[in-house]
């Protein structure tokens, strides 16, 4: 691992500023699958998709964090994601992601037997919680709690 | 007496009117509290994407490899669409009238080119006794939920945008400062364009956040390869990724404005009621003077009349 070679990390949502540090590696869930952003990575603009990010930071610490769809800028040194809403996966409750991701279920299931639901919003709802809970099994196998 | 009982009458409505500019000063000052926290939570964000949006036309007009139609200047501007946002209720001072005038001094900028108002907010109806043309009137609600409220606003722009009815838009706000200072402003929306004066939103609290020229340059030379400029890959293709970025940091961008207009609504309701107390306070206390300046002359000529039918009386 070359050292002194970091990027300046930025996850950003309407609401406030997820996380904001020095880091050197993050993979993140685009329209065309994962990548993985390694310093002097070449400037790139591409499209999230509800998912999982993994952040390796400076100190070697993993962060888990969920996003639900958003845009990413690659600079030089500097990423910056632009989120929908974005979740550190330590801040996640289960039962919440369980409750949520029932009800969305269900809703899909409805909007498969009516023609006339919409059916792509309700799917995205239910991928945001999968990916709400995919982050939170992740979080916990690294830190090998239950 | 008669002077005495209009003028104790005339003490007490004042004296109404301040409980009730009073209790205004206070609910103004609640929800500009909550209006700012607002404002500054969604402020990195809105500042961040308009800084990516600002790259992305950047490249599209520098090396001409990249074309959208919603970055791409016009070579001439026919009409043009203003966004007006303004408060619902009045009492707020200034605030509506220092917003439309900022909007109209723009327009004289450019005598001929025609303009059309998008009013947000009730209160904008003032432009049309100034026989101003509106082509769309929206709804805006006082607490704002999410993003989602103002994306017809933004999708009627882009539309009439793309179908060359306008070949500008631009949106009059009031930015909010501080709970002391508002700005109305003028920023050009459609096309994105790096060069238009005025592009920042908010600059207080953090002032490494704000975006200027000087930064976008600083950024592009910082943290950009030197010798590859404004290139960057697009994932999936161009095409989709700013089909989808524009339209969604644009309603970023006019949420934004929302949020600081509400907070500078409510700021500005809020200095308007606590002056209005003042003077309210002020006029009491003269009155009070005057009352008891006519109180005392009232007794005085009672007494001279007493003691005159008294002398009457002796002699």
């Amino acid at each position: 691992m070359a050292d002194k070679k970091t990027i300046k990390f930025e996850i950003v949502t309407p609401e406030n500023t997820v996380l904001s540090k020095e880091i050197i590696q993050v993979t993140v869930p685009t329209q065309d699958g994962e990548i993985t952003i390694l310093p002097e990575h070449i400037p790139l603009v591409s499209i999230l998709i509800p998912g999982v990010l993994e952040i390796k930071t400076v100190d070697q610490e993993m962060e888990i964090i969920s996003v639900s769809g958003g845009f990413i800028e690659v600079l030089r040194d500097k990423v910056v994601i632009l989120a929908d809403t974005a979740e550190r996966a330590q801040d996640l409750d289960e039962n919440l992601i369980v409750a949520a991701k029932t009800k969305a279920e269900k809703a899909k299931a409805d909007a498969l037997s009516h023609t006339d639901y919409d059916l792509s919003a309700v799917a995205a709802r239910l991928e945001v919680e999968m990916a709400r809970e995919r982050a939170l099994h992740k979080w916990r196998k690294l830190k090998n709690v239950k | 007496m008669a002077k005495t009982k209009e003028i104790s009458r005339r003490i007490k409505s004042i004296g109404n009117t301040k409980k009730i500019t009073r209790a205004m000063e206070m609910v103004a000052a609640a929800k500009m509290r909550k209006a700012i926290e607002a404002v500054l939570r969604t402020r990195t964000y809105a500042n961040l994407s308009w800084e990516t949006v600002l790259h992305l036309s950047a490249m599209a007009n520098g090396n001409g490899e990249l074309r959208h139609p919603l970055l791409s200047q016009r070579a001439q501007t026919k009409k043009a669409a203003i966004i007006l946002i303004t408060s619902n209720r009045g009492m707020c001072g200034a605030y509506n009238t220092a917003v439309i005038n900022k909007a109209k001094e723009s327009i004289k900028l450019h005598p001929d080119v025609p303009v059309e108002f998008i009013l947000v907010g009730k209160k904008g109806a003032t432009v049309y006794s100034q026989k101003q043309i509106v082509a769309a009137e929206f709804p805006k609600s006082d607490v704002l939920s999410d993003s989602a409220e103002v994306t017809p606003i933004i999708k009627m722009a882009i539309a009439d945008f793309l179908s060359a009815k306008y070949d500008k838009v631009v949106a009059a706000y009031t930015d909010f400062v501080s709970p002391a200072k508002q700005v109305p402003r003028v920023k050009q929306l459609l096309p994105v364009d790096i060069s238009t004066e005025d592009e920042f939103l908010g600059i207080v609290g953090d002032p490494k956040i704000s975006v200027t020229k000087d930064l976008i340059a600083e950024k592009g030379s910082k943290h950009l390869y030197a010798n590859s400029g404004f290139e960057y890959i697009f994932e999936p293709s161009p095409e989709e990724v700013l089909d989808k970025i524009i339209p969604r940091l644009l309603e970023v961008q006019i949420y934004q404005a929302l949020l600081e207009a509400n907070a500078s609504e409510h700021s500005a309701r809020m200095s308007a009621m606590h002056q209005a107390t003042e003077a309210a306070t002020e006029m009491v206390s003269e009155l009070t003077l005057f009352y008891n300046k006519a109180r005392q002359a009232g007794i005085t000529a009672e007494i001279a009349e007493i003691s005159a039918g008294a002398n009457a009386l002796l002699d």
